[in-house]
């Protein structure tokens, strides 16, 4: 432990830690561009020289590449060092430009903040400066070459941190260009963050170009809702629409970085499709009218057929206020237990998921990054839980063996090993690769042999597995029964959904799946039903099919979904920037989002496009969206009935894991409860199906597959117009006679329901055998589990 | 006066030609000319830097050169100016729409301080009168004029060095572009 | 016939006086808001008519059209009736002032003057000081804290000053021998008394000018202590009443000084009704001057300006004029 004394202030920091890096545990900023936390440094500015005047490092350094030292005494504002710094300044201006007026990073910039606070406010070199050609960089990033003062972070993020190659300096001396050897767009899923980065306006947020200036911005910490790992932003709101999203720090979850899906995926709130006003019968009417009308269709249905008659339906992209509200209303109604997940099975697997995440075997996704050998069964990073491939990419920079079992064809930014098998072999791989006995692994291979080209794999799994201090599993609920029960590996399950954790929390245990749900409404005895911020034509198709033999059909919603339109009475509500609240990570953690602006319509939208209508007395237009909690409340009154104050925070002190927890205040990092392990043990969640057919993998893609992002114009702007691809092994195809010809990129028809969906074939050999692979879209919902052999024909 | 003791026909007296001099005084002020300037029929000349209606003035070509940049709005202290800012279809940042509440205004010159380009200037017009108050909310086609007020010479886009103003290297003190395919020196 | 005659007779008289009284004070304001501009280098009023000569007409106008504000909290009956008391008795004391000899119409004698009292002295005298009853009320019935200091500091400063006002005109009804006004003229036809009694005339102008409440004795309004004093809470006409009672008192204080101490309508060459109403008009065209020159006086300078000056002053003046008269000089 090296201790120092920085400016008059001494500080004690672990070995290996630089000097900048000291001087920031003190709350002191030394001016810097190169260096930056998650990168480290690269000596290249020379912004961060300050004196040190004793101990074993004498003079002018750089406190970037200096580590801390025993004895040594800093002074960031010695006189010479000031000067240094001054005229290091001086010497980036010498080509930046005279732009900052239409600059997006102009108010948040490095540059511009050290050139002033260094005092340099005159150009004395009288040459020319030096001009660079921009690229256009996809949509997202903007360029703007001539700004850049080659400090790297672009260049080191992108091809150490992240590991993609398209993007990178270019040239030598005096003429060193960052970008991609052609123009186009950036492959990295993660090249939104170097707007971030970018201690200039070289690359910038391209979305969010010209449209306003940070200190306009409303701002406050917001938790991602597109994927089930809950990384940390900060929204940023003008005129009522979220500008921008950013990422925000969190050591244990995400760091400095966020994914693209997150940082573009906003804008839904935005929509002029949201349901902004109150629907009964299809006609807008003011919220109270809805509420009264709700609430006396409601007894009546009570009345006529009993409490049971009544089911409510919570959403897996809710704040756990909402989820909590909902079942505190059922409850307090009688109403049948609030259904979540399309099956019971699903639902005990998610909670069993999270039971398993015992202290000594949770790991955060910041822990996974550290790991030396990781196992991920039945996920694909990039898509199902984007950040998840960065951390793998951190933990494979420091030598870990990654080994990804995924019936999908897998594509990672770093070396790892794929075992193509299907779903119903994970345990086989788990058993195998964890080293569990024999036996096991012998009866798995009797029952479901593995093909030959998957043992080496297999092997070297097991032997990383073996050797490694920190192994980590990282998996999908589905397995949580088949975990080996050791300590030493390390667990981080991914989940389907955002709330999915939230709900598996919260859910009581004799709640239905959606489709049981669908077997009652069938079957007439269900007859009203309150879905809470749910697409029923995505999440349960089965019931989607039946909503007609509903006598009420009531959806309390912030996106303008199917099932919204086929509501009899309709509530609109607050999205999570409006409202906030507390989400749950994959690995349990509880996060808090604040609101970061009020419900209404965008400006842009009120001023029909131009700007606002110039009258000041009318009230703001669109507010009557509320929260979901709120407004289950206030349904709950309507009924006669009393809900908690504070529903959450009563359901959780009911709840072992959540006991003691103080919701009202969770810290800045989050809070991952201590759970206790699984109470009994879980019957084997997968049956081993039948071998005739394909068994149904649907999958994520970066955009647009999660349900708020489906209705994010961006996210919606990054996908493929034209059938969905579907993705067959060649073996497959060839056996059900589609591999002749141009078999890559076949018309096909695929079997839903009742219906023949036009979709395209794509054929890979880095895939299972005996599956299809199909994109997450609303078309493709409800496959059944096996396609049957007539269910994919030539189109 | 306070060092002598003065009598009562000395405090008289004095007292007398006390009043007799200011009577004196406005007397002769009646004969004066007045100094009055007649409002209407006379309007002072009032130098260029005055404070008064606020204008976003064009660059000599002709182009706006208002870059909806923010500043003044982030500079105004009664929070008058609001825009948003957009790309024009000459690829140049601009504002798509400006306002200035005039009846918030309190013309302090701090906006003409901030305005990077030059646009936004202070004019000598300080005669406006509406008899609604929400006509005082001007938007940017009422502020917007057709010459380059105080600074006529000045284009910001010559200097900027961002395409929108030209090609690359074109503009005032630049090298052409580097070439970042070709290794000669 | 007569009787008819007679009554028609004074209905004109009261008209054409109550004409001139009002007419003159409204151009009173206009002549001092003139005089005042040129007093300070400015124009005064100019943009209403040529010379802004419609200026008083667009004031009395705006006057009519303001709400009259009756705050709560007044005692109403008094708060309405306060002005009237004091613009009636300004008025009504110009029924003892003559405006000449007297004229023969249609073989008639008629009486340049609406009463010729033979105690139209004392009638001005208790006229004025009745004035004192409106400001006082007023004041004190508008429930505000300036509106009651402004109301007591008229009360005591009128009190003051009428008794120092009252003895300077014993010299001149001692030399006039009667309290009638077209005698007290009547003794003037060769000497105005101003010239036989200066220090009554002195002692006259100061106690009237206190009388009327303007500089340097404004304290009862003082705008920038107290607001506009007495009449802080009255606005539209009842203002207006105040402010026509008060420049009403200024050409009543021109009458009176003519007719006591300038000798009436006495004078060469000129008509008599000229030389009465150049007469008339010097005292208030002096007033205005005054306030042009002179600062406000402090209370505590008022106060002994009155009684430690004037009264005994004026209280000597009394005793040398009767022993100059009892010496027969």
């Amino acid at each position: 432990m090296p201790d120092l004394i920085i400016d008059g202030r001494a500080v004690s920091v672990p070995k290996g830690t630089m000097v900048i890096e000291a001087a920031e545990r003190l709350g002191i900023m030394i001016p810097r561009f190169c260096w930056h936390k998650a990168l480290g440094a690269a000596g290249a500015c020379r912004m961060c020289a300050v004196m040190f005047t004793a101990g074993p490092v004498k003079g002018l350094e750089m406190s970037c590449m200096t580590p801390a030292a025993d004895g040594m005494v800093v002074e960031t504002f010695h006189p010479e060092a000031v000067a240094f710094r001054r005229s290091i300044i001086e010497l980036l201006m010498v080509n930046h430009p005279h732009d900052c007026p239409v600059c997006d990073e102009g108010g948040h910039c490095l540059l511009q903040d050290e050139t002033i606070s260094g005092g340099h406010s005159l150009r004395r070199f009288p040459g020319r400066k030096r001009t660079y050609l921009d690229q256009n960089l996809g949509p997202f990033i903007q360029h703007e070459m001539n700004r850049c003062i080659h400090c790297y972070r672009c260049a080191r993020f992108y091809q150490e941190y992240c590991g993609y190659r398209d993007f990178g300096p270019m040239q030598n001396a005096n003429r060193v260009y960052f970008g991609r050897f052609d123009d186009g767009a950036l492959e990295n899923p993660f090249a939104g963050n170097l707007a971030d980065l970018c201690p200039t306006g070289t690359l910038t947020d391209k979305p969010a170009r010209f449209v306003s200036r940070r200190w306009d911005c409303l701002r406050a910490p917001s938790v991602c809702l597109h994927c089930s790992l809950g990384c940390n932003v900060t929204a940023l709101s003008r005129y009522r629409r979220v500008a921008r999203i950013e990422a925000r720090e969190n050591a244990a979850v995400n760091g400095s970085f966020i994914c693209d899906r997150g940082r573009f995926s906003a804008g839904y709130e935005a929509i002029p499709e949201r349901p902004r006003s109150a629907r009964l019968d299809g006609n807008a009417v003011p919220a109270i009218e809805a509420e009264t009308a709700l609430a006396a269709r409601l007894a009546a249905l009570a009345e006529k057929h009993g409490p049971g008659s009544i089911a409510i339906l919570g959403g897996l992209r809710s704040t756990m206020e909402t989820q909590a509200a909902g079942i505190a209303l059922a409850q307090a109604a009688g109403w049948r237990a609030p259904a979540f997940f399309a099956t019971r099975t699903e639902q005990a697997a998610t909670q069993a998921a999270l039971a398993v995440l015992t202290p000594p075997r949770a790991r955060s996704l910041a822990e996974i990054g550290k790991a030396d050998a990781v196992l991920v069964l039945g996920v694909s990073p990039l898509f199902d839980a984007p950040m998840l491939a960065l951390a793998l990419r951190q933990a494979s920079r420091a030598g870990a063996k990654i080994i990804v079992a995924d019936p999908r064809p897998v594509a990672l930014p770093l070396p790892f090993t794929h075992l193509p098998v299907p779903p119903r072999q994970f345990p086989a791989v788990l058993a195998v690769a964890t080293g569990s006995p024999d036996a096991a692994a012998a009866a798995a291979q009797k029952r479901l042999p593995f093909a030959p080209e998957l043992w080496p794999g297999l092997e070297t799994a097991a032997k990383a597995l073996a050797a490694a201090k920190r192994p980590a599993l990282v998996f999908t609920p589905g397995l949580a029964a088949a975990l080996p029960d050791d300590d030493r590996l390390g667990l981080f399950p991914v989940l389907a959904q955002a709330s999915s954790a939230g709900a598996a929390l919260l859910a009581p245990t004799d709640a239905p799946g959606l489709d049981e749900l669908a077997a009652d409404v069938a079957a007439g005895r269900v007859k009203g039903l309150v879905v809470v911020e749910a697409d029923l034509f995505a999440a349960a198709p089965g019931l989607a099919a039946v909503l007609g033999k509903l006598d009420l059909l009531v959806v309390l919603d912030y996106l303008p979904t199917p099932t919204v339109a086929a509501a009899h009475i309709v509530l609109p509500t607050t999205t999570i920037f409006e409202s906030g609240g507390i989400l749950a990570a994959s690995d349990g953690r509880l996060q808090a989002a604040s609101p970061v602006q009020s419900p209404g319509d965008p400006v842009a939208r009120d001023g029909a496009g131009s700007h606002p209508p110039r009258a000041f007395d009318r009230p703001l237009p669109g507010t009557d969206p509320a929260p979901a909690a709120f407004l289950l409340d206030r349904l709950a009154r309507g009924l006669g009935l009393t809900l908690p104050r504070e529903p959450l925070a009563a359901l959780a002190a009911a709840i072992p894991a959540l006991a003691g927890l103080d919701l009202a205040a969770l810290p800045q990092d989050g809070l991952r409860p201590a759970f206790a392990g699984l109470a009994a043990p879980l019957p084997a969640p997968l049956p081993l199906s039948a071998e005739s057919g394909l068994a149904v993998i649907y999958t994520d893609a970066l955009f647009a597959t999660d349900e708020p992002g489906r209705y994010a114009p961006l996210a919606q702007a990054q996908t493929q117009a034209g059938p969905p691809v579907l993705l067959l092994h060649a073996d497959d195809a060839a056996a059900l006679g589609l591999a002749d010809g141009l078999a890559d990129g076949l018309a096909v028809s695929l079997e839903c329901g009742n219906r023949l969906v036009p979709a395209t074939l794509h054929l890979s050999r880095a895939m299972a055998r005996g599956v299809i692979v199909v994109p997450r879209v609303p078309d493709l919902a409800g496959l059944p589990p096996i396609l049957g052999p007539c269910g994919l024909r030539r189109r | 006066m306070a060092d002598k003791k003065q009598g009562v026909v000395g405090a008289f007296l004095d007292g007398a030609a006390g009043l007799a001099g200011s009577y004196a005084a406005t007397m002769t002020h009646l004969f004066r000319k007045p100094v009055t300037e007649q409002y209407p029929e006379y309007k002072r000349p009032l130098p260029a830097r005055t404070r008064g209606r606020i204008v976003l003035t064009r660059s000599p070509d002709g182009k706006e050169r208002c870059v909806a940049c923010y500043l003044c709005s982030g500079a105004c202290p009664v929070n008058c100016i609001s825009m948003q800012s957009e790309v024009g279809p000459d690829g140049r940042r601009q504002a798509a729409w400006f306002r200035i509440n005039f009846a918030r205004c309190i013309y302090c010159g701090l906006c003409e301080e901030a305005c990077p380009t030059l646009a936004l200037q202070l004019t000598p017009e300080f005669a406006f009168c509406k008899d609604d108050i929400a006509d005082f909310v001007y938007e940017k086609e009422q502020l917007l004029v057709e010459h380059g007020g105080k600074h006529p010479d000045y284009d910001f886009y010559a200097h900027a060095g961002v395409a929108a103003g030209g090609p690359k290297g074109s503009h005032i003190g630049e090298d052409d572009p580097v070439d970042v395919k070709s290794i000669l020196p | 016939m007569d009787m008819l005659l007679g009554v028609v007779v004074m209905l004109v008289k009261m008209a054409v006086v109550l004409g001139v009284a009002l007419g003159l004070a409204a151009y009173m304001i206009l002549l001092e808001r003139k005089l005042l501009g040129r007093f300070q280098v400015r124009y005064g009023p100019n943009r209403v008519g040529y010379f802004g000569l419609l200026q008083p007409l667009a004031d009395g106008l705006k006057m009519l059209l303001k709400e009259d504000i009756i705050p709560d909290g007044v005692d109403r009956r008094i708060f309405l009736v306060a002005p009237a008391v004091v613009a009636g008795t300004a008025l009504a004391a110009f029924a003892v002032v003559p405006f000449g000899d007297g004229l023969t119409l249609f073989g008639h004698r008629v009486p340049q003057v609406v009463v010729d009292s033979n105690v139209g002295l004392l009638l001005v005298l208790a006229l004025s000081s009745l004035a004192v009853y409106g400001l006082a009320l007023g004041a004190w019935t508008s429930d505000n804290k300036y509106s009651l200091l402004g109301g007591i500091r008229g009360a005591a400063q009128m009190i003051s000053y009428e008794l120092a006002l009252g003895l300077s005109l014993v010299p001149v009804v001692m030399h006039a021998r009667s309290l009638s006004l077209s005698d007290i003229v009547a003794a003037q036809a060769g000497l105005p008394f101003a010239l036989l009694e200066p220090v009554a005339f002195v002692i006259f102008i100061i106690g009237s000018l206190a009388e009327t409440k303007r500089v340097p004795f404004d304290l009862p309004e003082a705008e920038n202590e107290l607001q506009a004093g007495f009449h802080t809470e009255y606005s539209g006409m009842r203002f207006a009443l105040f402010f026509v009672g008060e420049y009403v008192n200024m050409v009543l204080l021109g009458a009176v000084t003519a007719i006591f101490f300038l000798g009436g309508w006495h004078g060469p060459f000129l008509p008599p009704i000229v030389w009465l109403a150049l007469k008339v008009l010097a005292v208030p065209v002096f007033l205005i001057w005054t306030r042009a020159s002179l600062p406000r006086l402090r209370y505590d300078q008022l106060m002994a300006l009155g009684w430690k000056v004037l009264i005994p002053l004026a209280l000597l003046n009394i005793l040398v004029t009767g022993a100059l008269l009892a010496a027969g000089v």
